[in-house]
């Protein structure tokens, strides 16, 4: 089967998944306590006129037709940006949602960033000198990272950092009443990053590092490498050209998968940092029973997964030649 | 969650025919020892000294989590006011060695104690719930009577002088005028936010919160009191002419006095939510609420009672031959009484401690010591908590394991086996389960099911959500692992020989495949214990009463409880860590025991 051919059967997979998700969500929304029409009423209708206000209201909602149609004028509205209304904040969704993206992406790219310029490096060096005193510390020292849960790192990172040692402030994005601009708003809002960056990145860094570990050692086995040497290349060529361009193959995979994982688990660090990001959102929305902001939240986690697993077929294709596309 | 996803994710893409190898590859190579391959596994896995030190740590958390709470039972629903925050440790009963043979007088508060000595001196020992407790004021002379309260002390002087010290907010500091002006004080009482003080001619004084207890007077009982019993919601009080009264306006548990005991009463005492009246024929009765037995009194000891002190859930009573019999809530041991000789010149009874003076001067204690982990906000015994705590998040995280590994070694075997449209059905299914984003959705399940059901329906409701959201990693390798040994010879000679469908699956696939099954189902056992904490955490998870590892931790997050009750989030979290940590070495070593080229890396 031709690269493209794959590719395009993929993409159209993964509408289907998407559709078949959106039902679910629908489920969700369907589920949800509280009655939409009662909501948009409000209190002040008089008794006479109450039904028939009511029955207008459902038409226009068009909660009158058939699940199927309701299904259908759902997915549109969702498609087309329209999540709602926030019973909270008084205001449609989508206008309400921007910042609070933009925090959660920065932060998790921040993150990210962090934990492959650590962890990349690191599971090379255990991987060149595999089974040495620095790779066992080491390999201790990544099993704690990802065995602990984030929310005790981020306790203990408040406790250190905060409290005992007042560095870094303990939570918000920004400093209450804070106007400075340029440099100084880019170094106050870099220093309230840097706890939840922290604690993020240790989970993230003992996850990748053990993996680019392994996939490493599994391409310096093999014969290319034993050539690369024969041949008189020098160690640093053979460990960062030939061998950690294979390895990579399975680190692209994972990558992927961590990161989709990263969203998600960044929903409990935000509440910890009260973070003003989807997370800390979606969990004051279904405190608050704000359900169109946490379905609109859960839309995001959707795509964002879905998206990735497009990457990750994508990167997938283009980096390896073997891959066995009739799978 | 991420790193259980990896893994399965790489042995998928790295393909069946490699893993074929990695099992086959190794049986084939030790066949002289002739093991099987499960020997293999195990002796491999017990020279792993990584793995070995994680069973050692995890069965050891897993024993006491069982076996302690035989002997240190709790009560999930208990809360106690008087009880939070108290710091780790224990000495609470701790007499000090230069009171022992000369103590006059002891009063038991909260966590703490305080005595006098013969020549007036005062000690204080136990945990101090403020700091204030420990400035004594200065020159206030020889003391004849203390008395200590929740967080606050008052005392009696040889000049009859009131003096108190310890929390002075609430109005607790200001004594009043009537006293000053050097009214014949009797007694005094320190007590949940209030003092008392009641003097000889049975004028009872109060300061402190007056809007917790408000203190309302029958007719007739001002002035003619001769003995008071106080807890954090009443004040009673029994008259010169022997009658019991409750100082309150209101008509509560406490109001239901017995009308034929009036005006034989020679003592009382109360407990939470319980009053008892010691009459002159020696008979014990009570009224109240019966929590935690406090009412349960042994019958035998009818008649005989001389007086009786009250604790928190507990009585103390004094029989005529001078014995000790007690009752109510046996939680730390509060009414194992001891055998004393000799004549008990005082007995001092309240929240969770005892003491005894004997007529030598010596102290005897018991009850509540300490706490090995100090308590939470609610007054609640961490330790007792956590072992429970840790019972649920395993069990949690075992039955989610459990779920998960059946729909996984299902799904994954019947599309292994089957291939074809089934196998392409069913692996679509994994893929969107698996494109689902875990956590959010298992929190808007969480709060969308859970608060239209029970506490226990939501423990099981977690458990579901764990097992149906995480199977899809397993299927995959299973599926993987099938599709290698359905094509082995002893499947095809199994088909010759007529052996039906589900017994090939069952019979000769499954154990073949059973490494990489219990292999993964370890991990995620640490990954679904990690993602019930975090939910538990959040506040999606398991919720109060019930305790977890992960909610105990969620009434942690102010930055005052990190920083003055350490002792609230540091346990909950290395024991969490340590728990995972240890499943994750065992997975890890289980893995490199059944896959002996991973441990070559």
């Amino acid at each position: 089967m031709h690269k493209g051919k794959f590719l395009v059967k993929r993409l159209i997979y993964i509408v289907f998944v998407f559709f078949i998700i959106s039902i679910l969500m629908f489920g969700i929304y369907k589920s949800l306590p509280g009655d939409p029409v009662r909501m948009m009423m409000g209190d002040n209708v008089k008794p006479e006129v109450w039904q028939q206000q009511y029955d207008t209201i459902k038409e226009s909602l068009g909660l009158d037709k058939p699940i199927p149609v309701q299904y259908v004028r759902w997915m549109g509205n969702m498609l087309r940006g329209d999540f709602g209304y926030s019973t909270e904040y008084r205001r449609p969704v989508k206008e309400v949602i921007g910042v609070p993206m933009r925090n959660t992406v920065t932060l998790n790219l921040v993150s990210m960033f962090i934990v492959f310029i650590i962890a990349v490096p690191l599971g090379i060096a255990q991987a060149v000198k595999k089974n040495g005193v620095f790779d066992k510390i080491v390999q201790v020292v990544t099993i704690v990272g990802y065995s602990v849960p984030s929310f005790v790192i981020a306790l203990l990172a408040i406790y250190v950092f905060a409290i005992r040692f007042p560095i870094f402030p303990i939570s918000g994005v920004k400093t209450a009443g804070f106007t400075g601009t340029g440099m100084e708003a880019f170094l106050d809002s870099a220093k309230h990053m840097v706890l939840p960056v922290l604690v993020l990145s240790v989970g993230g860094i003992g996850s990748i590092a053990r993996y680019v570990r392994a996939s490493m050692i599994e391409a310096l086995r093999m014969d290319y490498i034993k050539t690369a040497r024969a041949k008189g290349l020098k160690e640093k060529v053979v460990i960062y050209v030939h061998a950690f361009r294979n390895a990579l193959i399975p680190i692209v995979t994972v990558t992927t998968v961590w990161l989709i994982s990263l969203f998600g688990g960044s929903i409990v660090i935000e509440s910890i940092f009260l973070w003003d990001g989807l997370g800390k959102m979606m969990i004051t929305g279904l405190n608050q029973r704000d359900f169109s902001v946490v379905l609109a939240m859960q839309m995001f986690y959707v795509i964002l997964s879905l998206a990735g697993n497009v990457l990750m077929d994508i990167a997938y294709t283009l980096v390896d030649p073997r891959v066995r596309l009739e799978d | 969650m991420a790193e259980k996803n990896m893994k399965k994710r790489r042995k998928s893409t790295v393909g069946t025919a490699t893993k074929k190898m990695f099992l086959g590859g190794a049986m084939t190579e030790e066949q002289e020892e002739v093991l099987t391959p499960i020997q293999m596994v195990f002796r491999s896995f017990i020279q792993d000294k990584v793995a070995m030190a994680g069973v050692i740590g995890f069965v050891f958390i897993f024993l006491c989590c069982i076996i302690i709470p035989f002997f240190m039972p709790v009560d999930m629903y208990f809360q106690d006011v008087t009880q939070a925050n108290v710091a780790p440790g224990f000495g609470m009963l701790e007499v000090p060695k230069s009171l022992q043979g000369n103590a006059k007088q002891i009063s038991i508060g909260s966590t703490f104690s305080v005595g006098i000595d013969e020549e007036g001196n005062v000690y204080e020992w136990g945990s101090f719930p403020t700091d204030k407790l420990k400035k004594l004021p200065a020159d206030m002379g020889k003391l004849t009577q203390v008395s200590a309260g929740l967080n606050h002390i008052v005392a009696l002087t040889e000049d009859g002088e009131v003096v108190t010290w310890g929390n002075d907010r609430m109005g607790l500091g200001s004594i009043p005028m009537e006293l000053r002006m050097g009214a014949n004080v009797k007694e005094v009482y320190a007590g949940y936010q209030i003092s008392l003080a009641l003097t000889e001619d049975g004028e009872l004084y109060n300061w402190g919160n007056t809007y917790l207890i408000d203190l309302r007077f029958p007719e007739g009982v001002q002035g003619n009191i001769e003995e008071f019993a106080a807890n954090t919601d009443i004040v009673m009080v029994r008259t010169k002419d022997g009658k019991v009264a409750a100082l309150t306006g209101k008509t509560n548990a406490y109001t239901t006095i017995p009308e034929e005991i009036q005006g034989h009463v020679v003592d009382i005492a109360v407990s939470d939510e319980s009053a008892v009246a010691v009459t002159d024929d020696g008979k014990i009765h009570t009224w109240g609420n019966n929590i935690k037995g406090t009412q349960n009194f042994p019958e035998e000891i009818q008649g005989q009672v001389a007086s009786i002190e009250g604790g928190r859930f507990h009585y103390v009573a004094v029989l005529k031959d001078g014995s000790l019999v007690s009752w109510g809530d046996d939680t730390f041991g509060q009414t194992k009484v001891p055998q004393v000789d000799g004549e008990i010149r005082q007995l001092t009874s309240g929240y969770y401690g005892n003491y005894i003076i004997t007529e030598s001067g010596d102290v005897e204690s018991w009850g509540l010591d300490g706490y090995l982990m100090g308590t939470d906000d609610f007054g609640r015994d961490i330790f007792r908590r956590l072992l429970k705590g840790g019972r649920m998040t395993m069990t949690v995280g075992a039955i989610a394991v459990i779920i998960s590994t059946i729909i996984g070694v299902v799904i994954g075997g019947i599309s292994g086996y089957k291939g074809g449209k089934i196998d392409n059905l069913l692996m679509r299914l994994t893929e969107i389960v698996n494109s689902m984003p875990f956590l959010p959705f298992a929190i808007i399940l969480s709060a969308i099911i859970g608060n239209k059901i029970s506490e226990t329906q939501r423990i099981i409701m977690i458990m579901v959500i764990l097992g149906l959201l995480s199977w899809t990693g397993l299927a995959r390798l299973v599926r993987g692992s099938v599709l290698a040994e359905r094509e082995q010879e002893f499947v095809t000679a199994a088909k010759a020989l007529g052996v039906k469908e589900a017994g090939i699956i069952f019979r000769h696939i499954l154990p073949n495949v059973i490494t990489v099954i219990i292999v993964n189902a370890t991990l995620s056992f640490a990954t679904c214990m990690l993602t019930e904490s975090s939910l538990s955490f959040i506040g999606f998870g398991v919720s109060e009463p019930n305790a977890t590892w992960g909610n105990m931790l969620n009434g942690a997050r102010s930055a005052t409880v990190i920083e003055q009750y350490w002792w609230r989030w540091v346990y909950p979290a290395v024991i969490l860590a340590i728990s995972v940590i240890s499943i994750n070495c065992i997975g890890d070593g289980l893995r490199d025991a059944v896959d002996p080229k991973s441990k070559e890396r």
